[in-house]
């Protein structure tokens, strides 16, 4: 196990300087810069002179591979450096966000889990009767509602009904729990109940395939329990794919809730990160890049581990 | 019986008189919380160009001079730490006499040597230093500070716009001694005279401000604080006054918003509206055939009806009224009547269509002939007039394909270079009403790298500089009109669409601040109060 854990461990590594050559050429190849941006988007007037000054100012007159070895360098020392657009460190402008982003995804997660899991298993035990009918119109509901639009449903309702919008700022749930489960509550409930549609549907489907194995037959033919057979031999192996699914699904909401958190108005990553692509902030979208990469990498990875817990003979391969 | 009469009309009449009087007068207290579509990249204002600067940061300072606060117009200068100015017979030397008792945030006396630093700053920069209006004041030889409550402005020439150009929202007064020590300390820092100090900015969330005890303008600001909440996107914006989360917004809400927000508040909400100082233009690549032929550039104007377009897109979209080459409303705009007269503007549709099928045929452009329209992938207002520009074109036998490209990738891909476009939408916003700004655009490319036609027209260059220098306010504005017939009528290098419309919300508790024709204008934030 050990042999097999260090293995994925270091496998990461090249995976991640592979992103970062990556996402550096591509920034460079996308056309317009910062400076432009800066500079002209607002129809004022902007001198060649003084947008030349800035590029200086940033680096963005040097060769590529300079400006690649010195982002690099800084990787090597843990320095992601500074936002090109607010002169800000780049930790600075994460810490925030990666807090709010953190959180929305636990609480998303632990949403969709605690209803994909009881509910796909209770579709597949009672296939085909209207308790499954029932679990796949709600899983099938939850798919095809884009988690954005029932945000803004959300919001509407509150605002038409209640006369009330949830807060506009983050407030950390250390400082203030309740203000800031008024905040991320609706959110998470949002995108939990489109990713638990994601998850019962795979439950359902790995549940009923295992319930169809020989093993299962013979514990049910040795006349043990439902609640024992479907606990202690089904559910584990049904897991696999479930969790390989909530754990994907984890990683992208840690940067790719843009537009629900434009409904809802909240200081995340995935914000961030549109912002940083529109701004032509190489700095940030790289470092950006690099740490969804890092999440996605050490999710698969942990992902991995769970799969070689559950199934013996995947760290024996 | 009598007596009771008039006792009770005497009450009508006090009651009536008395509630506008007491909603008048300003009540000090409360936080006024706005939203705000863009956030500061930095701190430094000369050196930026975005709203999402000034909103949240122009409460913390002060400038030399302010357009006055109280005018619809926005074109009215006033002293803001200068109390009073003279100007020399021969136009060239400007003395200011500064307020006295004007404080830093930190407690130090404001003083000329302040005014200086910071004006030279933003004229004379040392190398590395970008200041993005440094072209605006290059009529300025050198800025002297005789005395600590004196300062002077020697002029290269005389200039009609120079007392203007000082109400700049972006001149932001500086402390010297910071300057001298650090000329980028004021990116990341602030320190001002403002009427609001500095309290918190979380990035990507908010920037809160507090009222400043010390302030020089006694009695003011009225409110307690502030607080700007950036927030992206538009329907959240709406959402937010809608929920009384933000109690206004200060850039623009659109006409479909203004209508939900009314139909859902009632009275809870009122609505300021302005001519604003934003348009789209249409550049004409004077480099490609057939757009060299000024036949063909005036067949495109002649094509646009305008003034219908005035009356339909309004509904839908953040534009209103047809301008010339200044905001409708406004001291130096072209009335509409002479307007009509300009090529594209006249009222007969017909006529103007019939003589644009004319002029195309006349130049040898076929009935059909395709090119392709450029536009910036924003969706307000871009998209409702490139669809109603293209529409427009199609009338008069022209095939017009549009080609969207990503906002941030616009200029670099396409106005910035002339082998790349035929035509394309151009976009023009101030942040004060001042021909100088407003029209310098227009003069030749070889002396202005905004001008995306591509043309060279001696005679407008040396109509800018007339008018510029121009005194005279009647001398000033024959040449302005000079200057807008030739670029709008005789040449038709650039075509003006309609120029953008302000529509401000505010909570009903929102009072003391009065909209202009720019965004940039009036957010120190110093006369707004908030009822109870």
């Amino acid at each position: 196990m050990t042999h097999y854990i260090l293995k994925r461990f270091l496998l990461m590594f090249p995976t991640l300087f592979g992103v970062a050559v990556l996402i550096f050429l591509l920034l460079r190849v996308v056309p317009g810069d910062i400076v432009e941006v800066r500079f002209m988007a607002q129809g004022q007037y902007s001198s060649e002179a003084v947008m030349a000054i800035e590029r200086a100012k940033l680096g963005l007159d040097k060769p590529l591979w300079q400006q690649f070895t010195t982002w690099m360098w800084g990787l090597l020392h843990l320095d992601f450096g500074v936002s090109m657009w607010t002169g800000a460190p780049i930790t600075e402008e994460l810490k925030l966000r990666f807090e709010l982003s953190l959180q929305l995804a636990i609480m998303a997660t632990v949403v969709a889990t605690l209803l994909a899991i009881p509910l796909g298993i209770l579709a597949a035990v009672k296939q085909d009767t209207w308790i499954d009918y029932a679990v796949r119109v709600f899983s099938i509901a939850g798919l095809a509602m884009p988690s954005f639009w029932l945000g803004i449903l959300m919001i509407l309702a509150m605002l038409i009904i209640f006369k009330w919008l949830p807060p506009m700022v983050f407030t950390s749930f250390w400082v203030n729990p309740w203000e800031n489960l008024a905040q991320l509550i609706w959110p998470a409930l949002a995108v939990g109940y489109r990713y638990s549609a994601v998850a019962t549907r795979m439950m359902r489907s790995a549940m009923l395939e295992v319930l169809r194995e020989d093993y299962i037959r013979t514990a049910r033919a040795k006349g043990l329990w439902l609640k024992l057979i479907l606990s202690r031999h089904a559910l584990k192996n049904a897991m696999l794919p479930v969790i390989t699914v909530i754990g994907l699904e984890f990683a992208f909401l840690m940067g790719g809730l843009v537009v629900t958190e434009q409904v809802f108005s909240l200081n995340g990553l995935g914000m961030l990160f549109v912002e940083a692509i529109s701004h032509r902030d190489y700095t940030l979208t790289q470092a950006l890049v690099l740490i969804v990469a890092s999440v996605f990498i050490f999710v698969n990875f942990a992902t991995d581990i769970a799969y070689a817990w559950l199934d013996p003979r995947i760290r024996y391969r | 019986m009598m007596k009771q009469l008039v006792g009770f009309l005497a009450v009508v009449a006090g009651a009536l008189f008395a509630i506008p009087l007491q909603a008048q007068t300003p009540q000090y207290g409360g936080e006024l919380v706005f939203t705000v579509p863009s956030e500061p990249p930095s701190y430094d204002g000369p050196r930026e160009q975005t709203f999402g600067l000034i909103h949240p940061i122009a409460p913390h300072y002060n400038t030399l001079l302010r357009v006055d606060p109280t005018d619809p117009t926005g074109t009215k200068p006033i002293g803001d730490i200068a109390e009073s100015w003279t100007e020399s017979s021969d136009h060239l030397t400007f003395t200011f006499k500064l307020r006295r008792g004007v404080k830093f945030h930190d407690g130090d006396e404001m003083t000329s040597k302040d005014v200086k630093a910071s004006y030279d700053k933003i004229i004379f920069p040392p190398e590395g230093v970008a200041s993005v209006r440094k072209a605006t004041y290059l009529v300025v030889k050198e800025v002297e500070a005789p005395d600590p409550y004196t300062i002077r402005f020697k002029l290269k020439w005389p200039s009609g716009a120079f007392l203007q150009s000082l109400a700049s929202p972006w001149n932001f007064i500086y402390k010297a001694d910071i300057l001298a020590k650090d000329m980028h300390w004021y990116e990341s820092h602030i320190m001002g005279t403002g009427p609001f100090t500095f309290v918190e900015h979380v990035k990507g969330s908010h920037w809160v401000g507090k009222k400043n005890p010390n302030y020089w303008d006694k009695g003011k600001p009225y409110l307690d604080g502030y607080r700007a909440l950036f927030v992206r996107s538009h329907s959240a914006q709406v959402a937010a006054v809608r929920g009384e989360r933000s109690l206004t917004q200060f850039r623009s809400f659109t006409p479909a918003d203004k209508e939900a927000l009314t139909n859902a508040m009632g009275d809870k909400i009122k609505f300021q509206e302005s001519a604003w100082d934003c348009i789209l233009l249409v550049a004409i690549n004077h480099t490609k055939k057939p757009f060299d032929d000024k036949r063909v550039r005036r067949a495109l104007s002649l094509a646009l009806d305008r003034w219908s377009a005035a009356e339909t897109l309004s509904k839908i979209a953040i534009v209103k009224d047809v301008a010339g080459i200044q905001v409708p409303g406004t001291p130096w705009a072209t009335p509409p009547e002479e307007l009509k007269k300009l090529t594209g503007y006249w009222p007969d549709i017909d006529k103007s269509r019939a003589e644009a099928r004319r002029l195309l045929k006349e130049a040898g452009v076929p009935e059909g002939f395709t090119f392709t329209f450029y536009n910036r992938g924003t969706p307000m207002p871009y998209e409702p007039l490139a669809i109603w520009l293209i529409d427009q074109w199609r009338q008069v036998g022209l095939n017009v394909k549009q080609q969207v490209v990503e906002a941030a990738a616009y200029y670099g891909t396409v106005l910035r270079k002339p082998d790349a476009f035929d035509v394309a939408m151009d976009f023009q916003c101030g942040y004060i009403v001042e021909p100088d700004l407003d029209i310098y655009k227009f003069i030749s490319h070889d002396k202005n790298d905004d001008n995306y036609g591509y043309y060279t027209d001696r005679v407008l260059d040396e109509l800018y500089e007339k008018q510029s220098r121009a005194t005279d306010a009647a001398e000033r504005t024959r040449y302005l009109r000079q200057f807008e017939r030739r670029l709008l009528d005789e040449e038709a290098h650039y075509l003006m669409t309609l120029q953008w419309h302000r529509i401000i919300p505010q909570n009903a508790r929102v009072h003391g601040w009065q909209i202009t024709p720019s965004h940039y204008l009036n957010n120190q934030l110093d006369t707004v109060w908030l009822s109870k």
